[in-house]
């Protein structure tokens, strides 16, 4: 069974308008059934019967709602652009893709429509650069060879700044004078600020006529073409700098040459002014009142950039002067006072010099005195240690030491030394002592050459010291006679003794008389005491007997019998044990006691009162002793007592 | 301050020069007419309590202008162009350029003068060719440089036309 076409019946057939799109209510199942069913379905399904009608409803409300939209859209756009940001703020992300999406897919076309508008002002940004570039260029050009150039060079070296910013802070040297604000195609100053008063009466002509001049410039030189704009005009030092805008531009009228900068500052300062002022632009019909804000703007070109000539020389460029003088003077003072004290330095040098010269003057001439050291060469020049050649004896001390002694610094010198022998007398003490060594008994001196020895000393100590002695350099003479050897005196005493002796002999006989014999006796035991003696300071003794006899008798028995006598003294003494050299000599008469007929007194002295016939005075023996250096005798060393 | 830009227009020795050396003041001199062919000068009016400043763009004479001459005009908020009654062709000229100055820079307010009053003896314009004038809704104003007849009165009539214009 099939529902009736009565209208709205909920699921009874396709709902009215359906279109063959509307696969949804197609899609409900339509299976008419009996009317129990019927009833049935709408008891248990009331509820989303009268929910799906209601989706219905709306559904078909969303249709109408977005064609009655689509009406109002653009309207309410507009109306909700002017009441707040809320639109932009929803559309920009949407704008943005759909941006990107036509930049991707159709490159080209955005390329023709954006050329003709980046073209120019590529073409304008780069001749700006250019400019700019040029204008520092030639600037530097300039200041490199000028005085001026110069000047900021010293300023740099003083300063310690890079030559490039003293350049930039001196080309900065420009006072923006006038500087309009102008309706472009009226040529009516919007604002115009002077620094100045004066020359701001008239402002509006000038700005005019200097629009119509620009109109004109434009209109002879350009040729129609619209791109074409006066930028600056030069005027001796003046600029006219012009910075062209849409509907207004900036004019300044600067004395100097401003620095490429300002006209990007212009720039600047004009798009802000050209944003600020748009709308007061745009229906611009002469009142300059909504501009007076401009001022502040423009403040900023007239006052913080320019550099009034009062202004750009601080205070202490103004005192420059004063400081180049005071340092003018301060250098020559100082160069004066470095002077002075070169020549206090100079001075104290040289007098150090010279003390030092001195000095070592000092000390060379201890040096001299130095006993066994003689300078013979001292380096010219300055140079320390100093050079120094000197003669030393080998007893002498190390010149080093001598000066060190002396208190002053050996290491002035640098000693070359030169073995001598030195005859000066300490060294020739010194000499002798190191040679001869001197028992505590005995002293010694020197002087002029010749060496004395005095005190006590053995025998044998003094022969060896005066022989040594003598052979040491220096020494030219040796006394030891100031010396005394306490043996000697006992020598001397047995010599003496022993030749004192005289033995009388009886007549014919050659033992002596009975009252002579302990004479001789005495005379042997002194004779082997003087040898026991001398034989322990290295002499011998060497003995002559002399033997006489009186005049009776032949010669030749006389002969006889004087030399028997002397072999009975030899004997005697032998018979003791002595080793001694005896020389024993039989003089026969010939020496009597009391006379001495042949003159040879020394060696048979006469007994007084002796006479011819038997004089028992004249029959005797006689005892000479010598004392001999031992062994290799030396006849020339002979020791006797003096 | 209210500035506007008016420009004088006519042809050449009608007596604009006159007009404008004799009522306002200037800092330029004429050479400017012959070389950059257009002369600043500058009037202070006070219309209905408002002071405004004129800047008479002050233009070289000529027959017959040429575009570089019109260029001048841009920004004009009003102007005069003036004619020389004794002279019959310099209305035509005038009314020749007061129609080329509207088309160049759209309605503003215009004043036609006709100069040299002081010589209506030897005026060629007629009163008929007045009428017709003032028929076409064209203002205009009898003016004697010489004697300063209504040279006030055009300055003051202008600005306050412009100042409605600009409302």
């Amino acid at each position: 069974m099939t529902a009736e076409s009565t209208g709205r019946e909920p699921l009874t057939g396709a709902p009215e308008g359906a279109g063959a799109d509307d696969g949804f209510w197609d899609a409900i199942p339509e299976k008419p059934s009996d009317e129990e069913l019927v009833r049935l379905r709408n008891l248990l399904f009331r509820h989303e019967i009268a929910l799906v009608e209601r989706l219905r409803e709306l559904q078909d409300n969303q249709r109408y709602n977005a064609r009655k939209v689509s009406e109002s859209l653009p309207e309410a756009i507009q109306l909700r652009t002017g009441k707040d940001q809320l639109m932009e703020h929803s559309l920009a992300p949407v704008v943005d893709d759909i941006v990107r999406t036509l930049l991707r897919k159709r490159r080209g076309d955005f390329v023709e429509a954006l050329f003709p508008l980046m073209g120019p002002s590529i073409r304008k940004s780069m001749a700006e650069s250019f400019r700019s570039m040029l204008g520092s260029f030639s600037k530097s050009m300039e200041m490199a060879f000028s005085w001026k150039g110069l000047r900021w060079r010293l300023e740099a070296i003083r300063s310690g700044k890079p030559f490039s910013e003293i350049v930039m802070l001196n080309t900065l040297v420009y006072r923006v004078e006038q500087i309009f604000f102008i309706h472009s195609q009226t040529g009516i100053p919007l604002v115009h600020l002077a620094f100045d008063e004066e020359q701001g009466k008239d402002a509006d002509m000038v700005s005019s006529m200097f629009t119509a001049i620009q109109d004109f410039v434009r209109d002879c030189f350009a040729g129609g073409d619209s791109e074409g704009e006066l930028e600056s005009l030069q005027l001796g030092d003046h600029t006219i700098v012009v910075e062209k805008g849409a509907q207004a531009y900036l004019a300044c009228v600067v004395r100097g040459t401003p620095p490429a900068s300002f006209r990007e500052q212009l720039r600047t300062t004009l798009d802000s002014l050209l944003l600020e002022y748009a709308e007061p632009l745009s229906g611009f019909s002469g009142d300059t009142e909504p501009f007076a804000g401009a001022v502040h703007y423009l403040d900023d070109c007239l006052t913080s950039h320019f550099a009034d000539d009062d202004k750009k020389i601080p205070w202490w460029g103004k005192a420059m002067p004063v400081f180049l003088v005071a340092a003018l003077v301060g250098a020559v003072g100082l160069y004066q006072y470095r002077q002075v004290l070169e020549d206090r330095e100079r001075q104290a040098v040289e007098r150090e010099r010279q003390a030092y010269e001195s000095k070592l003057e000092e000390a060379l001439n201890a040096l001299r005195a130095a006993p066994g050291l003689l300078v013979i060469n001292v380096a010219a020049g300055q140079g320390t240690p100093r050079e120094a050649t000197v003669l030393k004896d080998a007893l002498a001390e190390a010149p080093e030491d001598a000066l060190r002694r002396q208190g002053y610094d050996p290491d002035m010198f640098a000693f070359k030394v030169v073995p001598f022998i030195s005859y000066d007398p300490s060294i020739v003490v010194r000499r002798v002592q190191r040679t001869i060594s001197l028992p505590d008994t005995v002293s010694m001196s020197f002087d002029k050459g010749t060496l004395s020895f005095s005190g006590v000393a053995s025998l044998g100590w003094i022969v060896g010291a005066r022989d040594q002695a003598r052979a040491l350099p220096g020494v030219e003479r040796v006394d030891v006679s100031g010396l005394r050897d306490p043996a000697m005196d006992r020598i001397s005493e047995l010599i003496a003794q022993v030749e004192a002796t005289v033995v009388e002999f009886a007549l014919g006989k050659d033992t002596p008389v009975p009252e002579d014999a302990p004479k001789l006796q005495k005379a042997v035991d002194s004779l082997v005491e003087l040898e026991n003696i001398v034989k322990k300071m290295g002499f011998t003794v060497s003995l002559v007997i002399y033997g006489h006899a009186d005049a009776t008798g032949t010669d030749k028995r006389n002969y006889e019998i004087s030399q028997a006598r002397t072999r009975t003294v030899a004997a005697m003494l032998y018979g003791r044990g002595s080793s001694m050299s005896v020389a024993m000599y039989g003089m026969g008469a010939s020496y009597p006691k009391d006379g001495q007929k042949e003159g040879q007194a020394e060696q048979a002295p006469k007994h007084a009162g002796a006479d011819a016939r038997g004089d028992q005075s004249s029959r005797r023996v006689e005892l000479r002793v010598h004392v001999l250096r031992s062994a290799a005798a030396d006849p020339g060393i002979l020791l006797s007592q003096p | 301050m209210i500035c506007k830009k008016i420009c004088m227009l006519g042809a050449f020795a009608v007596g604009k020069s006159a007009l404008v050396e004799q009522f306002v003041h200037s800092i330029f001199s004429d050479k400017y007419l012959s070389t950059v062919g257009v002369k600043i000068s500058k009037k202070n009016v006070s219309v209905e309590g408002k002071d405004v400043s004129l800047i008479l763009w002050d233009m070289e004479g000529r027959d017959l202008y040429v575009d570089a001459n019109l260029s001048y005009l841009r920004g004009a908020m009003g102007f005069f162009v003036v004619a020389d009654g004794t002279r019959r062709e310099t209305l035509e000229t005038a009314l020749d350029l007061r129609k080329a100055a509207h088309d160049a820079v759209g309605n503003i307010p215009s004043c036609l003068l006709i100069n040299k009053d002081d010589l209506s003896g030897m005026w060629e314009v007629t009163e008929s060719m007045l009428e017709n004038i003032a028929g076409q809704g064209i203002r205009y104003i009898r003016t004697s440089a010489k004697t300063g007849l209504a040279v006030e009165e055009a300055f003051s009539t202008l600005t306050r036309d412009m100042l409605r214009h600009a409302g």
